[in-house]
Parts: structure tokens; sequence; C-alpha cells
């Protein structure tokens, strides 16, 4: 249960800085999910390099996660560039060619993997926005595009791997951010399971990006994956998802969970409510559409 | 005209300073909204409020009589069960637009989002774009006008009202037909255009309900039932309450609907005991003078607690599963006896607001006699989710009770088989139902508790979720409750006992280190003062009665409660059973029952040591069984069966 927020920029020169856009948009609807908050980030990519981050912890056991982590790297070949912590999250550059979907699993199993990507990074952890900006400075983030999500832990518990948005384990860039509740999880968890892919998790959002990244390296394109999506997942879902160059959404035939969207010539920002959207343009009344149930649509930057 | 900032000033200043403007007959203009919630509401004076820009989520929601202008947009819930007054939208509006209004106007100049006018009984929703999925979805009453598409399922098991259609039927929901319009209501429909100066030419199509599911389509043979414990214990597999409910559904098709509590053995607080020997607790002049009961419940996020001379309360019951005189029997006692009532589904009677010292108001999902008026006039207020006897399930009235007076205060068309919603239009997660619960907080200034009617089902989840969204307590209630009506298997078979639900709730409240900040009142089959004390040792801090104070009141337990033909005047509408209930009467007998439990409580307390009933704990039960153990985690002391504490505690 929560609030979602997304944000794209169309093109270059948008004087809009992504991760406070971000903050802005999750604090406008913190009331929907006080438990915890985290965005997915889309910056600057480097060829040849991986953003990799860890939630490790700031106990003794850190160290320890770091040792087992930086023994994966070298029995994959993955040499670090830079390693930094911060706060309780471990964020690592590594260059890297070898099998994306092994290396992951190898690394999930040494360490609580929130994110892999040549662009995307992950920062979650338990509090509102503003906590999570003063311990991970999102707010001097300037990237292409990204997500946000603000939770209320309801059937599973408050801890930092458990808050969203999720990485699709096993897939490079690929985010999501969910409100909503997929009833048929275990089944179609069962079916991806039965074709080799991992979960590091039980949460439903984790399927759905997995779900869709599985899709997308089947050369099906994201809009295409989040049609298909509406047919298999049930339940009720308002989602976002995010690759390292659009962003789309899909809303359950029901529409039970809100969804809100404004676009104009520089930026596509949803959100679940339209007092996120109005944190970007204070005083003025938006011009903003709701999405009709059982629909889906991309967005991508254009060059 | 005053000016609000929301620059400026909180939404709950604003909020304030709007209804004190609006009692002095001021118009107001909001300044810079920006989509913020709870705008305007609980406003009660006929007053112009002007929006400059776009409101959040239930914008006017619980009015009456204002007239609200808002230049753009509005979220979900606008106008949320606005009685008179008007409120046009400039731009969209979100999803349930006009959700429950009973007689207001609302226009729309641009489009709607899903589930329109969800549940309204009275009034006018006209949408000048074009409405979205299940527009009219479960209308009891009022007129919808939409002059651009209709979206998908238009009027979707809609039982009452009309739907006039300018634009394409995309398609027709379930039990809604397209029938004949008249040129009376074509002329009152362009007098509304007019007055609202929306041209619009074009011709229409009306949307009725088709009738084919108001009421079971057979009704069921009367015969009293056989309680399930007349065969329960035997091995007589294919025994005559099994046989007759074969029967009954072979001619009926359905399942069989019943009332009264579930009649199934479970493990209960009769398989718990006192760890001390209480049989000395008749000894001593006067327990209830010795011992604090005194208990508030309600107050620990500031609004005004319920103040109960013990910790007891009457548990929710409607009227019309209840007769009025019933209900009025049941206020008194409790107004005698220094505790709470609770109206149930189904609105507030002056009879019984007068009557009770202290009266919680319930809203239900289908917002059934639920208003701001009697919001202002209740010392709690209360959320109903779901209850003990059926959890999931809404509540059922067959039509013999829905009278026209009874409709009348419902809002909903006489003569139905009036199925309650089993959810709420605006609560669809625990997301939606923080907004929803600031909005009742908003509309009545924060004084009173709020408060969440949980039935046992998921109670591990659940009771976080009430305690992180803020409600100030819990009503608890296990499967052992009764209900006017609901179908047989599910009173007997889905649910939690009430012995289970209280422990899985310390447990899961505890697991998250919150025990402190949420009341746990439990209900659910208590009998009596011995068993409400040990739903008090097991760590609620109160207990409601509902059967046991309907019994008092001269309940004969036939199980027919749905029927109609209650003889005793209790669980009916019509005049000629209800003349037969002497209200005054058995409000003396559930009075003096109450003040029974008030002595066991207050004896087998000082029994085990306490002075006050805050003082019991877990430490003072064992387990009589190894269910009974299991479930609650008490030491099992299975050699106290035959010291039974109802022999000795009398």
């Amino acid at each position: 249960m929560c609030g979602i927020a997304g944000i794209l920029l169309k093109r270059d020169g948008v004087t809009v800085d992504t991760g406070r856009a971000l903050i802005d948009m999750l604090d406008g609807c913190q009331h929907r999910g006080p438990d915890s908050t985290g965005f997915a980030l889309y910056g600057d990519q480097h060829k040849g390099q991986l953003k990799l981050r860890f939630y490790i912890g700031t106990d003794n056991e850190a160290g320890n996660a770091i040792e087992r982590l930086k023994a994966v790297f070298a029995e994959h070949g993955a040499e670090v560039v830079e390693d930094e912590r911060i706060g309780g999250a471990y964020r690592v550059v590594v260059r890297f060619d070898g099998d994306l979907q092994k290396f992951s699993y190898a690394v999930e199993h040494a360490a609580k993997t929130m994110s892999i990507g040549e662009s995307l990074e992950i920062v979650k952890d338990i509090g509102s926005a503003h906590d999570v900006d003063d311990v991970y400075d999102v707010h001097v983030f300037k990237g292409t595009h990204g997500l946000g999500h603000v939770r209320l832990a309801t059937e599973s518990d408050v801890e930092p791997e458990a808050s969203h948005p999720f990485w699709a384990t096993g897939f490079s860039d690929v985010a999501i951010v969910h409100n909503g509740q997929i009833t048929n999880y275990w089944k179609m968890r069962r079916r991806l399971e039965r074709r080799g892919f991992e979960f590091a998790t039980d949460n439903d959002s984790e399927l759905l990006a997995v779900y869709l990244a599985d899709k997308m390296s089947q050369g099906i394109e994201l809009k295409e994956a989040l049609k298909t999506s509406i047919d298999d997942m049930d339940g009720t879902f308002s989602f976002l998802v995010s690759t390292k160059d659009e962003i789309g959404y899909a809303k359950d035939r029901l529409a039970a969970k809100p969804m809100i969207m404004f676009e104009n010539d520089d930026l596509i920002a949803i959100a679940s409510e339209e007092v996120s959207l109005n944190r970007l343009f204070p005083g003025q009344a938006l011009d903003t559409r709701e999405p009709p149930p059982g629909s889906y649509n991309t967005w991508s930057r254009s060059i | 005209m005053v000016t609000i900032d929301l620059n400026d000033l909180e939404i709950r200043e604003a909020n304030e300073r709007i209804r004190e403007a609006a009692a002095q007959g001021e118009s107001i203009e909001v300044l810079n909204p920006d989509a913020r919630h709870h705008i305007g509401v609980g406003v009660i004076h006929p007053v112009d409020i002007h929006v400059r820009g776009s409101a959040g989520y239930f914008l006017a929601g619980l009015t009456d009589t204002p007239r609200f202008h808002v230049e753009s947009n509005v979220g979900w819930g606008v106008a949320d069960n606005m009685y008179q007054g008007s409120v046009v939208v400039g731009g969209n509006a979100g999803a349930i637009a006009g959700v429950a209004i009973r007689g207001a106007d609302l226009v729309i100049k641009g489009n709607m989002g899903s589930r329109a006018g969800q549940v309204m009984k009275k009034g006018t929703l006209l949408c000048c774009g074009n409405a979205n999925f299940m527009a009219g979805y479960m209308m009891y009453g009022g007129r919808m006008i939409i002059l651009g598409e209709s979206g998908e399922r238009l009027g979707e098991d809609m039982s009452g009202g009309e739907i006039f259609l300018g634009g394409n039927l995309t398609s027709l929901g379930s039990d809604a037909e397209v029938t004949d319009i008249d040129s009376a209501e074509v002329d009152e429909i362009r007098e509304f255009l007019d007055r609202y100066e929306i041209p619009f030419k074009g011709s229409f199509q009306k949307v009725v309900n088709a009738g084919k599911k108001l009421r079971y389509s057979t009704s069921e043979r009367q015969m009293r039932s056989i309680p399930y414990f007349n065969f329960s214990g035997d091995s007589d597999y294919w025994n005559r309450k099994i046989q007759e409910d074969v029967y009954i559904k072979s001619q009926i098709g359905r399942y069989r609907v019943r009332g009264y509590g579930g009649a199934r053995e479970l493990p209960h607080l009769s398989d718990i005991a006192f760890r001390k020997d209480i049989s000395m607790a008749a000894i001593g002049d006067d327990p209830v003078g010795d011992v604090e009961m005194r208990t508030k419940i309600g107050g620990k996020n500031g609004a005004n607690p319920l103040d109960l001379t013990m910790p007891v309360l009457i548990a929710p019951m409607s009227y019309g599963a209840l007769s009025r005189s019933a209900k009025q029997a049941i206020a008194i006692a409790s107004g005698m006896a220094g505790i709470a009532e609770n109206t149930g589904e189904g609105g507030m009677s002056d009879a019984q607001r007068d009557a009770a010292g202290q009266l919680i108001f319930q809203m239900l999902g289908g917002r059934l006699g639920w208003n701001i008026h009697d919001m202002n006039r209740a010392d709690g207020l209360e959320i109903y989710i779901s209850q003990g006897a059926k959890p999931g399930f809404g509540g059922q009235l067959m039509a013999k009770k829905v009278t026209k007076e009874l409709a009348d205060i419902r809002g909903i068309p006489a003569g139905i088989d009036l199925r309650s919603p089993s959810r709420h239009p605006d609560i669809l997660g625990a997301d939606d139902l923080v907004i929803k619960i600031e909005e009742l907080r908003e509309a009545t200034g924060y004084r009173l508790p709020v408060s969440v009617k949980l039935g046992a089902g998921r109670i591990h989840d659940d009771i976080k979720i009430a305690v992180k969204d803020g409600f100030d307590f819990v009503e608890l209630d296990g499967m052992q409750g009764s209900t006017g009506a609901g179908g047989a298997e599910v009173m007997e078979y889905v649910g939690i006992p009430t012995l289970a639900a209280i422990c899985e709730a310390e447990t899961a409240l505890a697991s998250i280190g919150r025990r402190d900040d949420l009341e746990i009142v439990l209900m659910g089959g208590i009998r009596d003062g011995i068993e409400a004390v040990k739903g008090l040792c097991l760590g609620a801090d109160a207990i409601a009665l509902g059967t046991a104070a309907i019994i008092a009141g001269g309940c004969i337990a036939c199980m027919q409660c749905h029927v109609g033909q209650c003889v005793t005047g209790i669980a009916t509408q019509d005049p000629e059973h209800e003349k037969r209930y002497k209200s005054k009467v058995e409000a003396q007998h559930i009075y003096t029952f109450l003040e029974s439990v008030r002595w066991q409580i207050a004896a087998i307390t000082k029994a085990l040591g306490h002075s006050n009933v805050t003082g019991l704990s877990r430490d003072d039960l064992v387990a009589l069984t190894p269910e009974a153990a299991e479930i609650t985690g008490l030491p099992y002391e299975p050699e106290r069966r035959n010291a039974d504490v109802f022999q000795e505690a009398g």
C-alpha cells in the first residue's frame, strides 16, 4: 500500500533536477506510506561499467558483506573501479562484460542487492522522503528520469530491502514502483522460476519487474510487455516501470488504484495523486489526465 | 469575502477558518489549493466557496448546503456524502465523483474518473465530458446526466435512480437496461443544464435498473432452523440438520440465510480459567465499590475519549436488523449503565441519540444513513471494515424489513433484498484509508475518536494497518459474533474465533512495538462478566456485548432474525410485531443484566488480587484444553477443568 511517482525529462536542457523533483512529489503523498521511501535514479553511464547498490546495514555484519561481495567480484571478473558506503548502502562501480544474470544471482547470494545497471541506481531506506534524502543526498541527483515510492508495509515487514523501487533481479537497469496487490503472485512466480529466474524477495512488485524485464530480453517492446501484463496479472495495481531510456505505466481493469499524469513539452510526470504533481508547479492549476482502467503507455527521451 | 491561502495555513486550520466564516454567512475564497485534500469538508452553511485552482480528494465532502466553485480539477470523491448544496468543477474529476450524495447538485465540466456516483442516493450528478468505468455503480437513487461517452459497464448493479446519457453508450453494467424517456424528464434535464449554463442540444438515452437482481428470485421456505449443536457431537453423519439444508437448497438453488450467531463449538474464553481460586469472589459486601473500573477509550491521539463506568460497550447492531424499539431499549440501558452504545449500519435516530449517554456512529460501505449532522452529534465515529460473523461480506436485510420508513432513512428503494456493499467506495487499501480517516477528522474538527470495526480474519496484518493508519481504537470481532442475516455456511465456518483474534492482535501489535498506540475492544460471543474478565486479561482494553444484551432484552434465540417477523418485536420492522416490544421494560432488563456483568467483573478482579481492572493480565489465566493452550500460549492445566468458575463465582 503506497504512493508512487515518476518523472522523465523529454529532452536535454530542461532545468529540472530529477532527484529534487521526486523528493517533492513523494513528500506530497507521504501520507500514503510513512514506513519507507525509495528512488530509482537514472544518471550518466560509462561504457563497460556497471553500478551496483547493496543494502548492508550499519552493524558489524556490513564488513563481512563487503568481503563476500569482493570475493564474488573477483570470481566473476568484475574489476572494482570505485566503491563507497553511504548510510546502510554500499555502492560499487565495476568493469564487467560477462553474463549479467549469473553475476547478479551470485552477488544476490552474497548481499542484499538493491540495483544493478549501467545507468540505474536505487536508493531506498526506512523513513520519509526527507529522511532518506538526509542520508543519501538524493536532491543533488540530476538525471534524465526516475521513479519514487512511499510505502506503508502491510503483509511484509518494515525493512529497507522490502521497500520500493524494485529492481528486476538479474536484468540491468529495469526498476518498478507499484501500488496495489498482485493476487496470482505465486502462480506467476512459479512460472518464471521454472524457467530459471531467481527472486530476491517475496514481494509482488519484484515479480512485475522480472516479468517485464524477461519480456524485453526476448525482444518485446516495453509497451507490448505492459499490455500483456494487464492480461497476465490478477489483482489491483497501478505501476510505473523504467528502463535506461524510457518510463511506462500500466493500470488494472478495475481502476482500483489511483494514478494521474501531467505532460508538457519538457516532461512527463505521473503520480498517485495530483497533489504530488502540483508540487512541481506550485500555485498553478494543471491540465492533468487520469489514465483509464486497463490502460498502459510509455514515454522515451527524444534525443 | 474571507480569503484562505493554503500557502500559509495547514489544511486543518484552514478548514476551521472556513467553517467559522461559513457560520457567519461569509463567502470564502481558497488560494493556492495545489490539489490538497479535504478542502471545505464539514461545512453546513449555505455560503459560496471559491477554490482558485485544483483540489485534491474529498473536496466538499460531508457537507450540507454550501456552494463550491472549483476553477480546475478535483481528486477522488468530490462532494462525498453531500446533502443539499452544489459543487461546480471547472476541470476534470477523479474517481468516485459524487459518491453517496444525498441531494446535492454536482456539475463537472470536464471528464470524470471511474465509479462516479457510487452508492449515490439523491441529487444530480452532471458530467459534461466523458464518464469512465462503472459510472452509477451500486447507485440507489438520484439522477446522473452524462453528456459525453458512458465508459464501460454503465449502471453496474444500480438498484434505483436514473442515468441520462447524451453521448455514446460503451456498454451496460449488470442489471442495467435502456428504457424509454419521457418529455417531462427531458425538460427537467434542460432546465438543469440552463441553470448551470451548459449548452447542449443533443438527445438522451435513459438507463435504469433492470430489476433482475433486487430480490432473491426464490424465497426460502419458512421453517425453524435446526441449530448445529443439535447434531454436533453425535456420529450421525447425514443427520436431520444436513438433510434439511440439502432439501431447502434443492428448492431455492442457493445458500441458506439465517440470523443469530454461530452455533458450532469453537475454542473460546470458556476454555481458559483463572489461575487463582476465585471461589471467594462473592465474599465481601461491595466488590463494585472496591475495584476501579472506569475506562476511557479513544483518547490516544487527542480526541475526546469515551468515558465508561466499566470496560464494557454495546456492540454495533443496526436499526434495520433490529426494530427502532429494540435499539431504543439498548440505548436507554447503555445510558443507565454509563457505557457506550453504537448505531451499527443504517443511521441514527433521535430516540436512540437522546437515550444513549455516549453513542458511536458507524459508517459502512453503502453509507446508509451516514451524514454530517449525525456525525456532529455522535461521541465517536467508526469505520466498519468487516464483522466477525461474516468477515468479508456485506450486511443483508431481507425485503420484509426494508420498509418505506427504513428505506427513507437509508436513502434506498423500499422493498428490495438489501445486500450492502462488502467494501467501501473510497477505501481500497490502507493508503486510501488514511485519507478517509483524515476526512472524518477534518469534518468534525478532530474532536471525536475514530475507531475501526474489524471482523477477525487476517488479524495479524490488519491490526498493524489499523495502528499505522492512526485509528484511535479497534473493535475486534471474533467468529462467535452474531448477525441479523448471513449465509449459513459463512456464519459457521468463516472467520477466526474470538479467543484467537485477541491473541493474534496482541502478538501483531507487540511485534512492531505499537501495542500502546491502539486500544482494543473485544467482542464476538462474550456472554457474561466472567468471559469479559478473561478478555481483559488477554489484553483487551474493553469488551462489547451484543447478543447477550439482546437476550437480556427479550430475545428467544429462534435464529429467524432475517425473516422480519420476530415475535418478540426485536428483529422486525413490522409495526404489528414491534408493538409487542416494551422498550422501557426491556431497557430495565438489559440494564439489570449489565449490572450483573459489572458485579462479576468487579468481584473476579478483586478475587484475583487487583484493585483496578487495568491490573488484569495473562498471568491471571491458565488454559484448560490443548487447543486453547496452543492458541493463547497460556500454561495448560487440564486438572482445573473440574473447578469450573461458572459454578463457583456465581
